[in-house]
């Protein structure tokens, strides 16, 4: 029992990585777009959706004086909707220019972000972070079905699985819509849709949006689901780690992002059942890093498409010619 | 927030003298190879491990531990080259960028596994730091300041003296045509490597004295770091460093403005306006 319980967690953590992901394959897989603030706007909605949500009088030293008693589903709007406009405004200062910029102004981004979540008290909590983060429907739950007791977290499991399925369907759509074909032509060489009359400012300014949202969306559900955030949830380490998920499943494939996604959750959680008696047990956190770090550039290496992308269609595994 | 303090002047010109290192380590590498290298801030902190663990783990004095920690930045990063970067020559320069970010994160936690994840302090006694005209000064950020103007000095003489620097700077400006000319364009990837490297340990080492040593202090640094190459324009050397200066001075002061914690929110600034004002930096001529 206590495995199914845990089995489920892993399942819900898998789950809100995965809307990262598909967020993220449509910054790099579709678009090309360098993105390295991931975890910045998973922070931003996290925040957002739980200021919205947790008044102030609630949590255990709350400095707090900003906070809201309106219900989960406002939370989770205006989590998307404020990471959706941070990711554009950020993206607004170099998606004019060549990709590498836009890697250096996300860099440092994400940790501007961070900082303002650890310094602004009034506003996070700072350092200490923010507790009793309400849960959507908890009082409905556990409940009997013939027979059958559901659990809060199979019922969060079933709505992070309808949620990336949701997002799945809205995303690989657009990836083959006319809009997601211009990303994709704005990936292979910006000039050709620019020559077609295309603002492929306006483009990459949609997918980088898009792409936010969808992280900031993930992170309200993370935050309702954990009942408490603070800073360290949302180190760059986070975003590495999607990056390796995005890559090792193959760019610009959205099957691709979530298989990744499953196997690098599947990394970093059942490492965490091995004794901590083993040699090195107390470094395997790092050591979890470094093997992601290493399959990320093996898989670059030996198979760029990825484990399900397309190498016909991916730029990230082809010589750009100058770049 | 506080009231202006020549102090901070001061205090510019030391986390100046470290940028300008940073960014100018960087941009070389830049220049040569075409990618901006995320993995840097982790030499910088290897490069300043290693002389930790020699001046504290094995007893040597810190002018020792500091030299070899330096030096050995040099071979670490060709050897870096040779294992990773150089597979990947005949990629896009977002391939490598990514793969960079991967190096870093590898790096970072080699040295959270051998060197723990704490701050550390280099073996120097903590002193009282004296005070003339006005300002407190430490022997350690004299010669910060001191040592960076030699080393960018000595720089500056390699490319614009030796024929290795002059095909850099050839090789810099356009790759194929230095290629045609004769340079022999691969060992000048391992000379990039070996005088960015060094410079890496050096900024590191220092980064180090200045302050604590942490497996993420070179991360950190690569904010104001990347603000100076941009501002300086990207792969200009010389832009580099004056961005460096730049970006030191000004985040230091800014502190008369803003709240302390938030010093590093300037780098980005400056990175932003530079970006949105000048993208071909303050010389305005970019390699892109």
């Amino acid at each position: 029992m206590a495995y199914a319980t845990l089995l489920t967690t892993v399942g819900i953590i898998a789950a809100i990585y995965a809307l990262l992901a598909i967020g993220m394959n449509m910054h790099w897989g579709d678009t090309g777009l360098l993105n390295f603030a991931h975890a910045g706007f998973f922070a931003v909605g996290a925040y957002a959706s739980t200021i919205v949500t947790t008044p102030t009088t609630s949590g255990l030293l709350a400095e707090r004086t900003v906070g809201f008693a309106f219900p989960v589903v406002v939370g989770l709007v205006v989590a998307a909707v404020l990471a959706a406009v941070v990711g554009v405004v950020i993206a607004l200062t170099s998606v004019r220019l060549q990709g590498d910029y836009l890697a250096m102004v996300t860099l440092s981004a994400a940790e501007i972000i961070r900082l303002i979540v650890k310094n602004e008290s009034w506003l996070t909590s700072g350092a200490q972070g923010i507790n009793n983060i309400p849960r959507p429907a908890a009082g409905a739950f556990p409940l009997q079905v013939g027979g059958f007791t559901v659990g809060y977290d199979l019922f969060y499991l079933g709505l992070m699985l309808a949620i990336v399925g949701a997002s799945y369907l809205v995303f690989t759509r657009l990836s083959s819509s006319p809009f997601g074909r211009v990303l994709h032509a704005i990936r292979e060489d910006e000039d050709v849709p620019r020559a077609l009359g295309k603002r492929t400012a306006t483009f990459k300014l949609k997918s980088f949006g898009l792409g936010a949202g969808l992280a900031g969306l993930a992170g309200a559900l993370w935050s309702h689901y954990f009942f408490a955030i603070n800073p360290t949830m949302f180190l760059p380490a986070l975003t590495f780690s999607i990056w390796a998920a995005v890559i090792i499943g193959g760019a610009g494939s959205y099957a691709g992002a979530i298989v990744g996604t499953a196997f690098i959750v599947g990394i970093r959680q059942v490492t965490r059942f091995l004794p901590s008696d083993i040699p090195f047990g107390n470094e395997l956190p790092f050591i979890r890093l470094i093997l992601i770090g290493v399959a990320l550039i093996v898989v670059l290496y030996f198979r760029p498409q990825g484990l399900l992308g397309d190498r016909e269609r991916m730029a990230a595994g082809q010589d750009m010619g100058g770049s | 927030m506080a009231t202006f303090d020549p102090q901070f002047i001061w205090f510019g010109l030391v986390s100046g003298s470290l940028i300008a290192l940073g960014a100018l380590g960087l941009t070389l590498i830049f220049g040569i190879l075409d990618f901006i290298n995320i993995a840097y801030g982790e030499y910088m902190a290897l490069g300043a491990f290693i002389a930790f663990g020699l001046n504290v783990e094995y007893g040597l004095p810190l002018v020792v531990a500091a030299l070899v920690g330096v030096l050995a930045m040099g071979p670490i990063a060709i050897a870096l080259d040779k294992v990773v970067f150089q597979h990947f020559r005949k990629r896009s320069a977002t391939v490598l960028l990514v793969v960079s970010i991967g190096l870093s994160f590898i790096l970072r936690n080699v040295i959270r596994v051998v060197w723990g994840s704490g701050s550390k302090r280099f073996d120097v006694p903590i002193e009282q730091a004296p005070t003339y005209f006005g300002i407190q000064i430490l022997a350690d950020q004299v010669l910060i300041i001191l040592l960076s103007l030699v080393v960018l000095g000595g720089t500056f003489l390699l490319l614009q003296r030796t024929d290795v620097g002059i095909a850099m700077r050839a090789a810099s400006d356009d790759s194929e045509l230095a290629r045609i000319r004769g340079v022999d364009t691969n060992r000048l990837v391992l000379y990039v490597w070996l005088v960015g490297g060094v410079i890496a340990g050096l900024a590191g080492v220092m980064l180090g004295l200045d302050g604590q040593l942490r497996p993420n202090m070179g991360f950190l640094a690569l904010i104001p770091i990347f603000a100076a190459v941009i501002l300086g324009g990207i792969g200009d050397p010389i832009g580099a460093v004056v961005g460096g200066y730049a970006i030191g001075l000004t985040q230091e002061l800014s502190v008369i403005f803003i709240p302390t914690e938030y010093k590093a929110i300037i780098g980005l600034v400056l990175l932003v306006i530079g970006l949105l004002t000048r993208p071909d930096g303050l010389f305005g001529e970019a390699t892109r």
